[in-house]
């Protein structure tokens, strides 16, 4: 699938995207409106901010033309269902933006990947620094992390085991952390080796 | 790295660390990070790291040039009569400046293609895995509590 440059400056020049309004969007519409009132934790006061002030603000990362809207327009365009965009506060230190989208085969997220890479690859500097695919040899689960946005490749049933906008949104009041055992300590653990003052 | 041996045979290198003291354990293994034959802790919420079994989870095999795993090596663990491959998350020997040490040598269970086993990870996992040449994100993503 090769797009050509007139295609790729087609792309730069058209006007900014519909639906930007939400940070958390999902096309099937899993709680849209609810994800962001039932998130806990500091994500949840960035987002209500509303999206409005989301469009003005300058991307700061150092390609600043691979923003987060690209990416998104990227995988519209690409028929990826379900394209889920977590805003992240900057305390996590992970990154800014955090996206799961689902593809309907193992080749179609092959192929979501790879473009999204070759893309990325064209619009990098040479300071920028390399992006490598993740799970290449799986056939359900690929991603890619581009230092401030890190995109998930799911098929829909990888999505539902492991529910990653769950954990992501609520951080600690995740259901799946609920119903973790708590883990007790195993029989041969040292501890205390500092406290044992002879 | 010299190692002098003391009364009771513990390492000088971890007795400096931990001030001095006198225990009569033998703590060497901790010099080592994970190696063949380390008991590890499964830290994720998989049904085979949780059962519960008369033996520790060992490790049998690490995926490196040396024989010795540090965080975000691949190893073989024996676990409930079984072959698993894992991702190392944290040990107890300290590592380079400014990263986290462990109390524990915490073990992320995962499949041959990659895909962690488990869905949740409670313990908190070092974000040097980032920086690391190899597929973590996986991991990272599925991680409560990021350090």
């Amino acid at each position: 699938m090769w797009r050509g440059s007139r295609w790729l400056r087609g792309l730069l020049l058209r006007p900014a995207g519909p639906g930007r309004a939400p940070a958390v969007r999902r096309a099937a519409g899993w709680a849209g409106p609810a994800g962001r009132a039932l998130s806990g934790g500091p994500s949840a006061e960035l987002r209500a901010g509303g999206g409005a002030e989301r469009e003005h603000r300058a991307p700061d990362h150092a390609l600043s033309k691979f923003s987060i809207d690209f990416v998104t327009a990227l995988l519209r365009q690409e028929n990826a269902s379900n394209i889920c965009v977590i805003q992240l506060p900057p305390e996590m230190r992970y990154s800014d933006y955090f996206i799961i989208v689902s593809g309907s085969s193992a080749r179609h997220l092959h192929a979501m990947a790879h473009y999204t890479l070759k893309m990325y690859k064209q619009m990098k500097q040479e300071n920028n620094p390399h992006v490598l695919i993740e799970g290449k040899d799986t056939d359900d689960w690929m991603c890619i992390d581009f230092g401030s946005i890190v995109i998930h490749f799911m098929l829909p049933e990888t999505r539902e085991i492991y529910e990653l906008e769950k954990l992501w949104t609520l951080r600690s009041y995740d259901d799946q952390l609920a119903q973790m055992v708590p883990a007790s300590l195993p029989d041969d653990f040292i501890f205390g080796l500092t406290n044992k003052q002879q | 790295f010299s190692f002098k041996f003391h009364l009771s045979g513990t390492c000088a290198h971890l007795q400096t660390a931990v001030g001095l003291h006198r225990c009569h354990l033998n703590i060497t293994g901790a010099c080592s990070a994970i190696q063949k034959m380390t008991r590890v802790r499964v830290v994720d919420n998989s049904t085979l790291g949780n059962t519960p079994y008369h033996r520790p989870p060992k490790c049998i095999h690490v995926y490196n040039k040396s024989g010795v795993g540090k965080v975000g090596d691949k190893i073989l663990l024996a676990i409930k009569g079984e072959k698993k491959k894992a991702l190392i998350v944290g040990h107890r020997r300290p590592g380079p400046c400014m990263t986290p040490r462990f109390d524990s040598n915490n073990v992320v269970l995962i499949e041959d293609n990659g895909n962690p086993t488990g869905t949740r990870i409670k313990t908190p996992i070092p974000l040097i895995l980032r920086k690391h040449e190899g597929e973590f994100s996986k991991v990272l993503a599925i991680a409560q509590n990021l350090v």
